[in-house]
């Protein structure tokens, strides 16, 4: 079992590996937090997590942009695949879980995939539909999952208008879901219109988008 | 076809109005009842509707052929033509190059057989046997080169692996020299107006610094190449959220005049700071807003950009900051025309 001094230096270097987006540094790192026997999830959470939080304050500042996120991303996704199979089973039971996924038509899947990461990060299961998404399968993986949140993505003024049906099918089949909706052609305004319960930005904005409608409810 | 205005403008003349410019394959067809793919894959019918199109609503320019993700096919990808009911335009299936060993095999293409330019310049006839410009569409250096690699395997290069980066952005740049030589050679330098499109540059996606290293050389060196081509004018659309990219871009020689069009993310003021001793300014109604606002709000969001740009040095056309959206309400486009009536008189 890892010493205090020597779990902060963990923690620090899982946090600074993704901000640098160093994966090799933070595989290491991963694999030392591993054989020193730091928890899991608090590796990915106060380590990874942290640095992607830390990501995302520095893309929202224009310090970063996607290359910077995409390469972050990879950092950290190299190091969950070391310390998920870790992961205790009442850690699984506690996450939140969120659907995502591009419309139908739509191939522009950087942002949703950018998305993703963030959920990843905060401890969200994703269920992860990718691009061009048939309209009905976000209610009936949102049904399948017992997701709270189903995220949907557009970035064409074309594909956009399937999201107020897609809305309306996920409301229908869960009164309870909530729905965040994102992507270059939608405002608020628009994401309001078309019956959504919340609206990010941007990618770094999701996840406290997410949690804010949760609240709400 | 009432192209005189963007002719005069060119000219250095004045108009007696601001002109109506747009580009709206995707609403043609629907306005004349063909198939979205119908304007991606036959130049015939692409060309009727947008001139029958073009007519019904006063709008200026002549019709236009292409679409954003040009580069894929023309290298070896597939891309498939819009089908169904939610999509716009071509988009791809499979990308020519996805890992860095791709590129060893890399050729420039041949552009009188690759991709879709045999029927880009099967259109390029019909607007010369109609009078109206000839033009030819293409991505943006960057965004040729993002389209030839899936553009988050472009992002990754920069930073990682920025030789592979270099290599596609200069094979892209020859592909678009190799284009505009084919066209200026078959139609004459000067009636040839180049229309790139550089939607991946945008801030967006890179940062000021990712485009003065991997986009500003690439295209002003290639921008330098058609000028000196006998090319006169070259119409770019600076699309999205480009606020940080705009000095860099002022660099770029676009003819004179250039014609530059700007997503509504930058404000035309703005626009005509870096441009406007240069080039027309085109732009820049939110397209989400033409599809899905009323049209009051159409038509205010219009008059507040006409009187923003209506007398720019070298002259102003409205049009929405990026394609108009194919589902547009009929009413809402006509509203810009209205707001030009209104406002844009001289």
């Amino acid at each position: 079992m890892a010493d205090e001094t020597k779990k902060a230096e963990i923690l620090a270097g899982l946090h600074d590996g993704v901000v640098e987006f160093d994966e090799d540094r933070t595989v290491e790192v991963a694999n030392e937090a591993v054989a020193e026997g730091v928890d899991a999830y608090e590796a990915i959470m106060d380590g990874l997590a942290k640095g992607m939080e830390t990501v995302g304050g520095m893309y929202a500042r224009q310090e970063y942009f996607v290359p910077e996120l995409l390469l972050c991303a990879d950092a950290l996704y190299a190091a969950l695949d070391i310390l998920k199979p870790h992961l205790k089973k009442e850690n699984h039971a506690e996450a939140k879980k969120v659907v995502l996924g591009v419309v139908e038509g739509d191939i522009h899947d950087i942002g949703k995939n950018l998305v993703k990461v963030m959920f990843d990060a905060a401890g969200w299961e994703v269920i992860d539909l990718g691009a061009d998404v048939k309209i009905e399968r976000f209610a009936e993986e949102q049904k399948k999952a017992g997701a709270q949140v189903v995220g949907i993505s557009a970035l064409m003024t074309t594909s956009m208008l399937a999201m107020p049906k897609i809305i309306k099918m996920v409301k229908d089949g869960d009164p309870n879901a909530r729905v965040l909706v994102g992507g270059a052609p939608i405002n608020p305004d628009i994401a309001g219109s078309y019956g959504a319960d919340g609206y990010a930005p941007n990618a770094g904005e999701a996840v406290a988008a997410a949690m804010a409608i949760l609240a709400q409810s | 076809m009432a192209i005189d205005r963007v002719q005069e403008l060119l000219s250095g003349r004045q108009v007696d109005r601001v002109p109506l410019y747009h580009f709206l394959l995707g609403f043609c067809a629907r306005n004349v009842g063909y198939e979205v793919a119908d304007m991606y894959s036959d130049p015939q019918k692409s060309y009727q509707a947008q001139a029958w199109t073009f007519e019904q609503y006063g709008i200026d320019g002549g019709p236009d052929y292409g679409y954003a993700s040009y580069g894929g096919w023309e290298f070896g990808g597939e891309i498939k033509m819009p089908e169904g009911e939610w999509q716009q335009a071509p988009s791809h299936v499979t990308f020519p190059v996805t890992k860095p060993e791709d590129l060893d095999g890399l050729t420039l293409p041949d552009a009188r057989t690759a991709g879709s330019l045999p029927l880009a310049m099967e259109f390029s006839k019909l607007q010369q046997q109609n009078g109206v410009p000839i033009t030819v569409i293409l991505g943006g250096n960057f965004s040729v080169a993002g389209n030839i690699c899936p553009p988050s395997t472009l992002c990754r290069w920069m930073l990682k692996k920025p030789d592979a980066a270099h290599r596609l952005l200069r094979i892209a740049s020859d592909h678009i020299l190799d284009v505009v030589r084919l066209w200026a050679d078959t139609f004459g330098a000067e009636n040839v107006i180049p229309n790139l499109w550089e939607p991946i540059a945008a801030n967006d996606i890179i940062s000021p610094k990712q485009f003065e290293q991997f986009a500003l050389p690439y295209i002003k060196e290639t921008n330098e190449q058609m000028l000196d081509m006998g090319i006169k004018h070259i119409l770019y659309h600076i699309c999205g959220e480009q606020n940080a990219n705009m000095p860099l871009w002022a660099q770029i020689p676009m003819g004179d005049p250039g014609m530059v069009t700007f997503g509504h993310q930058v404000t035309l003021t703005k626009a005509i700071e870096h441009f406007g001793d240069s080039c027309i300014i085109l732009g820049n109604v939110d397209s989400s807003l033409i599809q899905t606002g009323t049209p009051q709000q159409v038509y205010e969001a219009c008059r507040d950009v006409i009187l923003e740009a209506k007398d720019a040095p070298r002259g102003f056309m409205l049009m929405s900051g990026c394609e108009l959206p194919p589902m547009s309400a009929p009413y809402n486009v006509y509203m810009m025309k209205k707001a030009i009536e209104d406002f844009g008189q001289y």
